[in-house]
């Protein structure tokens, strides 16, 4: 709540630490609460999808972009999806300027992976002719205001953006590259929703969605993708340890949360409109 | 490889009803809407939507200067980072900062520091960070205006704003307020800023070819567009404080 | 040690012109802007607070966004955002971000961290006396007659990340500003919470005569230490109570630039405690 620079008083610390052992939370939720989610998708008129996503005061806003290359060797006749973050110093006195660093390159990772092991993009359809011509697409992420759980918020991010894509679509003609007229949408490419929650644990006590103070009193975090009934991705961080228990306790909460949290979102209206 | 649509441009820049492509006279504004306090971790913030242009300003100051030998003794430094999202282009930009971003960054530097009192405030720094989401014209002007609201917010005390605006020319017409592709496929490109406190030129760039009636005409026709964007800069920063006293507000979402 | 019964900070001194001018019903409520012409009579008004005269001197204009405010002759402006500036004499909350054997460093919300030297946290006590000659006590200062031992000049008091209400002794353009935490209501809290809230608004949440902060700590039940570098400590008897607090003085800090904001306030709280069954 101080206005928050790398060190948490530890007055603060306490403070977080004593409502936690009563199941409170600093701003008033419970142990499994989330923030309110705000999306907005298809803002960026120069990207050819794009979502402007709030997780409480947390703030990232990603976009798509595409390019054609030619395949891996070993996947001819796929295309390529990769996710990109960064950090801007704008959005915390936190960040700094320069190349990404530990924090924005697990951001993009997490956030990848959550993708890519759901199955989320059909990357057979990013195939514009076998062994020649994919498509390569970038999602990049900037977080613009930091207040605590850039991965969860950058998964929605990522996934909407995902949703409301209007990709040129190509083919090999007489003269090359063409454009038939129409466009890839995220009704095309997307198959699967993947969801990204994220815990943290402090003094043994695991709570959703951790926001700024609470992240950096931490001692461990763990964010767990779901799909609707699959565990697609896990990544743990920090010092702490989970038991045994505290992980399969997790892992049912996060496929029962994320069933809610798909529902309440109502993703598929960010699909694009156009054809 | 190139890319399925490519990015071409029109062989005119004036429809058959004499409108520019985009609906306008030749000197009309395009819609600017701008907001400030949208970054809250920051000391100072505002947002801009110009045309399609999208830009986040934010100000973190007076503070350290890190690296240290860059300080001053007798005054603060005003540092300016302008920096392009990926997407924000039509051909995906890299994400490193480039040499144009740089040159950006320097220009719109030189444009703010006029209205400071840098001199107030030795050994410190005040760092202004631009993030361009959507990019569509006359970015570097935008740029500016946007900054000026974010120092304003900021409570940095200030001479008077400073606002921007690009003018040009485009198919034998001088027109105002360029857009994306009116800056791409015109002849001439004029970006201009303007300091309210002494009315003077704090911005002056040019690429193109005028002839001295050109260039007179620019600079006054500038000059009326940009006190119309000043008075939306004024009122961006007014209307954080209207509705008027005796209003009894119910309790509202926070804002965003 | 510290003394945790109810207490708020009520500056008496400069700062009381800050409260006079945001709760005097006859002041202009008109925001102005920086650029702002706020008067070409330069004849009959002299530039205040927040003004500047123009290079010919013919005009008065406004450096920040803040209220217009006319006091005797002079014109000023009451900023609505600003950045603190240390002033010697003021009490802050500032909190331990490093230390080394000689010195605690400070972050004070200012362009420069504070420094706090061991002496300044000791209080002097004239019994000590030279080469340990009294009885009982520390005894045994060591050869200087200034009342401290050398057991005292190191900084083990405190750690990083302890919160202190210090009061500021000198501060100018060279040197960082000194603090001291010793004086009345000065010193550690060892609980609580501290927010933050723009600087120029803290006279707001004190009042003209601490009125809305009285009425802040009575309704709430918390105690509240309200300090010049825009940070307010707070301990109410249990979370909910102290969530309205920050509640209301998020609030406050919102609608600073508006008249009858204390009754207001009053009515605000009085209906959340209803509404969160706080009573």
């Amino acid at each position: 709540m101080m206005d928050v620079k790398r060190i948490v008083s530890r007055i603060e610390k306490n403070y977080i630490k004593s409502n936690l052992r009563k199941e409170e939370r600093i701003d008033g939720r419970g142990l499994w609460d989330y923030r309110e989610f705000e999306i907005k998708s298809d803002i960026i008129a120069s990207a050819e999808g794009s979502a402007d996503v709030f997780l409480g005061d947390t703030r990232i806003m990603t976009g798509l972009k595409y390019d054609v290359g030619t395949p891996f060797p070993d996947l001819p006749n796929e295309g390529v999806c990769t996710v990109m973050a960064e950090l801007l110093p704008l959005a915390s006195p936190l960040f700094e300027r320069g190349p990404p660093g530990e924090q924005s390159i697990e951001l993009a990772r997490v956030v990848d992976r959550g993708i890519r092991h759901a199955d989320c993009i059909q990357t057979k359809k990013l195939c514009i002719k076998e062994k020649e011509a994919v498509y390569i697409l970038f999602v990049d992420m900037y977080v613009v205001n930091h207040d605590g759980n850039l991965i969860d918020t950058g998964a929605i991010s990522a996934l909407a953006t995902l949703l409301s894509a209007h990709i040129p679509e190509g083919i090999i003609g007489d003269n090359g590259l063409e454009w038939t007229g129409k466009y890839l949408t995220g009704k095309d490419l997307v198959n699967e929703l993947p969801i990204a929650l994220t815990y943290g644990k402090i003094d043994d006590i695991i709570f959703l969605d951790p926001k700024l103070p609470e992240e950096l009193v931490c001692e461990g975090r763990i964010s767990i993708s779901v799909t609707e009934n699959k565990i697609c991705s896990i990544q743990k961080s920090g010092a702490a340890t989970f038991s045994i228990d505290e992980i399969k306790m997790l892992g049912k909460k996060s496929i029962e949360i994320g069933q809610k949290l798909r529902k309440q979102l109502n993703l598929t209206q960010h699909l694009s409109k156009v054809k | 490889m190139p890319l399925i649509i490519k990015d071409e441009y029109p062989d005119k820049l004036f429809r058959k009803d004499g409108k520019r492509l985009d609906g306008r006279d030749v000197d009309e504004l395009r819609p600017i809407k701008m907001e400030v306090g949208v970054i809250k971790n920051a000391d100072g913030s505002a947002y801009l939507e110009w045309g399609n242009n999208k830009i986040f300003a934010a100000v973190y100051g007076p503070r350290e200067v890190h690296p240290h030998h860059l300080a001053k003794p007798d005054r603060g430094i005003l540092r300016v980072f302008y920096r392009m999202a990926t997407y924000s282009v039509f051909d995906r930009k890299r994400p490193a900062p480039g040499r144009r971003e740089k040159e950006i960054s320097m220009v719109v530097g030189d444009c703010l520091e006029p209205i400071l009192f840098l001199e107030l405030y030795p050994g410190t720094s005040f760092e202004i960070y631009i993030e361009v989401m959507d990019a569509d014209g006359g970015t570097r002007c935008a740029s500016t205006t946007v900054a000026a609201l974010a120092l304003a917010d900021a409570g940095i005390p200030m001479k008077s704003l400073v606002t921007a605006i690009a003018v040009g020319k485009i198919d034998g017409k001088k027109v105002v307020d360029l857009s994306g592709i009116e800056d791409k496929a015109g002849e001439a490109d004029l970006p201009i800023a303007i300091t309210w406190y002494n009315e003077e030129i704090s911005l002056l760039q040019f690429d193109g070819d005028m002839d001295l009636d050109d260039m007179n005409h620019f600079l006054d026709k500038a000059k009326e567009a940009l006190s119309k964007v000043h008075q939306i800069q004024l009122e961006t920063l007014k209307s954080k404080y209207i509705p008027l006293q005796g209003e009894i507000t119910n309790e509202k979402k926070g804002e965003k | 040690m510290e003394n945790e019964t109810d207490e708020e900070f009520i500056e008496k001194d400069k700062n009381e012109e800050d409260i006079e001018e945001f709760e005097d019903d006859e002041a202009s409520r008109e925001v102005v802007l920086p650029g702002e012409v706020l008067t070409e009579d330069t004849k009959n008004f002299l530039p205040g607070r927040g003004t500047i005269y123009n290079s010919e001197r013919s005009k008065i204009t406004s450096l920040n966004i803040g209220l217009k405010q006319i006091s005797k002759n002079y014109i000023n402006v009451i900023p609505l955002r600003g950045f603190y500036t240390p002033r010697p004499g003021d009490k802050i909350i500032a909190m331990v971000v490093d230390k080394n054997p000689v010195k605690y460093k400070c972050d004070i919300n200012a362009k420069d961290f504070g420094t706090l030297k061991p002496k300044n946290t000791i209080k002097k006590d004239r019994n000590r006396s030279f080469r340990g000659s009294s009885g009982g006590g520390r005894g045994g200062g060591r050869g200087r007659g200034n009342g401290f031992s050398r057991e005292d000049m190191n900084t083990n008091k405190f750690n990083i990340g302890d919160i202190l209400i210090v009061k500021i002794l000198s501060a100018d353009r060279i040197n960082k500003p000194e603090l001291t935490t010793v004086g009345k209501y000065l010193g550690i809290r060892n609980n609580g919470i501290v927010i933050s809230i723009d600087p120029p608004k803290i006279p707001r949440v004190i009042g003209r005569s601490g009125s809305m902060i009285k009425m802040l700590k009575n309704l709430t039940k918390c105690n509240i230490f309200v300090t010049q570098n825009g940070r307010i400590w707070l301990k109410g008897e249990d979370l909910a109570h102290e969530r309205l607090l920050i509640e209301s003085i998020r609030k406050i800090e919102n609608e600073a630039h508006k008249v009858g904001l204390t009754d207001r306030m009053q009515e605000y709280i009085m209906n959340e405690i209803k509404l969160r069954g706080l009573e």
